[in-house]
C-alpha cells in the first residue's frame, strides 16, 4: 500500500454514502469523517457503507465517530443504518468488544444495495486531513478533546457496558472540556 | 503491524515493563492484565519503557491515567520512559503530560521513585 493511498475516501449516490478507510482510523482522522457524516445525514442520506477491507486498525475514538453516525442515523425517527463491510477478524473483535456489532449492520447490506458495493461510476474523493501519515498541521487540542469526549460518550450510549471501560478517559476529558468552557 | 510484546525487569522496587509493537484496543488488555497482576502483588512502582512502541491508541492512554491514579493511592506511580516523538506529540496533544510523568532515561525514571 502506498502512503498516498491512505486516508478516508467517500462517495455519495442518492441517499447512500460509501466510505473507504485505508490505513488506520484514529482520533487524528475521525473529525473529517464526523463532519462529512453529519452533513450527509442532514441532507437526507440514510444508509452508510463503511468498507474496512484495507483498514489496518481503528482506535476507540474512530469507532466512537462511527458509532455517532450510526446513532444519528436512528435518531428522531430516522430508520437509517451504518453497515460495515469487508471487516477483518481483528477489527470485528473490536466491534464485538464494544457492542457495536449490535448497532451496525455487519456484512449484511440490504439486497437492493448490491452487497454494499458502490455504483460502478461512483467517484470517490478523499477527505482532507484524513491520511494520518501526512497531516499538514498540528491538530487543535480543544477540537481533539471535544471529538474524543463525544466519541467515547457515543460508545457508552451505544452500549452501557463501555462506561467502566472508558471511565478514566472520559472523566479526564470532561474535566478538561468543562474547565475550558468555564474559562471562556 | 508488529505484535505487541511486554518484557518485565525488576530494578530494585521498581517494575520496568518494556513494551514493543502496537498498543491498541486489541492489545491493551494484555498490559491491563499485567498491571493488575503487579498491583495484586503489591507492586505499585511501574515504569513503562515505550522505546519500541510504534502506536498507542487513545483509550489505552486514557486507561493508563486510571492505573497511575490507583498506583499513587498506594505510594506508587505509573511513569513513561523513552516515549517516541510521534507518540509524545499525541500524549501532549491530549493533555496527558499533566498527569503522566515522562522520562528520557531509565535511571531518571527509576530514580524518581526514591524522591517520593
Amino acid at each position: 500500500m502506498t502512503e498516498s493511498a491512505k486516508g478516508i475516501s467517500v462517495s455519495c449516490a442518492k441517499e447512500t454514502v460509501y466510505v473507504r478507510v485505508v490505513g488506520r482510523g484514529t482520533f487524528q482522522n475521525g473529525q473529517p469523517l464526523r463532519r462529512y457524516g453529519v452533513e450527509r445525514i442532514e441532507h437526507g442520506c440514510g444508509e452508510f457503507f463503511v468498507d474496512l477491507a484495507k483498514c489496518d486498525g481503528m482506535d476507540s475514538t474512530f469507532l466512537g465517530v462511527l458509532a455517532g453516525i450510526g446513532l444519528l442515523l436512528q435518531q428522531d425517527r430516522r430508520e437509517g443504518k451504518l453497515h460495515v463491510v469487508n471487516i477483518s477478524a481483528r477489527n470485528m473483535e473490536l466491534l464485538r468488544t464494544l457492542g457495536l456489532d449490535r448497532l451496525f449492520g455487519i456484512d449484511e447490506p440490504p439486497g437492493k444495495l448490491r452487497n454494499g458495493q458502490p455504483p460502478a461510476d461512483a467517484e470517490f474523493k478523499r477527505l482532507p486531513e484524513s491520511d494520518v501519515t501526512m497531516l499538514t498541521g498540528p491538530l487543535s487540542k480543544n477540537d481533539t478533546a471535544d471529538l474524543m469526549l463525544e466519541a467515547h460518550d457515543n460508545l457508552v450510549r451505544a452500549d452501557q457496558r463501555n462506561a467502566p471501560r472508558f471511565r478514566d478517559l472520559t472523566k479526564f476529558l470532561r474535566q478538561k472540556v468543562d474547565k475550558r468552557k468555564a474559562d471562556d | 503491524m508488529k505484535d505487541f510484546r511486554i518484557e518485565r525487569e525488576e530494578r530494585g522496587t521498581v517494575q520496568l515493563l518494556r513494551l514493543s509493537g502496537s498498543l491498541d484496543m486489541y492489545s491493551f488488555p494484555r498490559l491491563e492484565t499485567q498491571l493488575n497482576a503487579l498491583f495484586q502483588q503489591g507492586q505499585h512502582r511501574i515504569v513503562l519503557d515505550c522505546r519500541d512502541l510504534d502506536y498507542v491508541g487513545s483509550a489505552g492512554l486514557g486507561a493508563l491515567i486510571g492505573f497511575a491514579k490507583q498506583a499513587r493511592e498506594r505510594a506508587g506511580d505509573v511513569k513513561l520512559l523513552n516515549v517516541p516523538d510521534r507518540i509524545y506529540k499525541i500524549i501532549e496533544l491530549l493533555g496527558f503530560t499533566k498527569v503522566l510523568e515522562v522520562y528520557n532515561t531509565e535511571d531518571s525514571a527509576v530514580g524518581s521513585f526514591s524522591k517520593n
